[in-house]
């Protein structure tokens, strides 16, 4: 069988901005209005209420945050809103050195699972960690939840700027 | 209460507007960037692979077919001119708006290409467009070509 190994060289940015090769630039606008849906549409008013809103089912009597209209192991609606506090514990946690369009960090963002209080075990939502040292950051560390002033709060996960280790 | 929900406030239909941004650039390739700046100069290239006696027309750098590379050697210039293997009378533009004036396109087997390409099509109405019709290639002046297809403006009847 015939083996070809050719020699090549992949383009650099130089050959883009020296105009080295033909190129066809695109942009796609890609705009989206996604709907939250019934359950994160209120979690979502919760936050730009300054609370954290969790469904309950009363056949399981599970705690479901973020919430849920229907309950997966029962197979039912859930039944009514809970205000949770604003106090949990992180469950798992990165330290992550490059941001989501991938620009390097010096600081890393800590995203954690922040298990809440009140809900059922293993309950949590994903966010940030922030006033702690990454070398500091811990399984079970006791967190608080630290808000936007009201008037900037704008039904966004958002609104909470990050979760703080407390005593 | 049923699964399905009345909502039974507005606030309730929530929407998070937001945009993923893609950015594209297209390089051609090898034998892409070769073809398009022949066809800057004027000209067509094609690759022909003779295990095959097939004939690339954009040119490529490996036969799909037997999966042979095509050097040096099987590079050939095609001439202008072809025959119309099908065409349409264009009436709405890419995003569904009428266009003043209907535009027509078609796909053309240059001469000595196995393939064919799809280019616009003028001079070109309804009475005289058929299959077979001789048609050669019009490329604009030189100083307008930038190494793209469109450095052909069109095919005409030939």
């Amino acid at each position: 069988m015939e083996q070809h190994v050719f020699p090549t060289r992949g383009l650099s940015e130089k050959d883009f901005s020296e105009h080295k090769v033909l190129v066809e630039h695109w942009a796609l606008k890609a705009d989206y209005a996604w709907d939250t849906g019934v359950a994160i549409g209120g979690f979502l008013q919760g936050l730009k209420g300054g609370k954290l809103l969790a469904r309950r089912c009363n056949r399981c009597r599970r705690t479901l945050i973020p919430p849920r209209m229907f309950c997966e192991e029962c197979f039912r609606p859930t039944d009514d809103w809970v205000e949770l506090q604003n106090t949990g514990w992180v469950k798992t946690f990165s330290l992550s050195n490059v941001r989501w369009d991938m620009v390097r960090l010096e600081q890393p963002e800590m995203p954690a699972v922040v298990v809440i209080d009140g809900a059922s075990p293993g309950m949590g939502i994903l966010h940030m960690l922030g006033e702690v040292e990454p070398k500091a950051v811990a399984i079970g560390m006791r967190v608080q939840a630290v808000w936007k002033p009201a008037a900037e709060r704008e039904g966004s996960i958002t609104d909470i700027r990050y979760f703080k280790p407390i005593g | 209460m049923g699964i399905l929900h009345s909502l039974e406030h507005p606030v309730q239909a929530g929407v998070w507007h937001g945009s993923i941004p893609l950015e594209h650039r297209y390089t051609a390739g090898v034998a892409g960037e070769r073809f398009l700046r022949g066809l800057k100069e004027g000209k067509i290239y094609g690759t022909r692979c003779a295990r095959c006696n097939y004939t690339y027309v954009p040119a490529r750098m490996y036969c799909e077919r037997c999966l042979g590379h095509l050097g040096e050697q099987a590079w050939l210039e095609i001439g202008v001119e072809g025959e119309l293997l099908s065409f349409t009378e264009v009436h709405i533009d890419p995003s569904g708006q009428p266009l003043a004036k209907p535009r027509w396109v078609g796909l053309v087997r240059l001469r000595g290409a196995s393939g064919v390409l799809m280019h616009n099509l003028e001079g070109v109405t309804l009475e005289d467009a058929r299959v077979g019709l001789g048609v050669k290639a019009v490329f604009r002046p030189a100083k307008e070509r930038s190494g793209s297809i469109n450095d052909i403006r069109h095919f005409a009847p030939a």
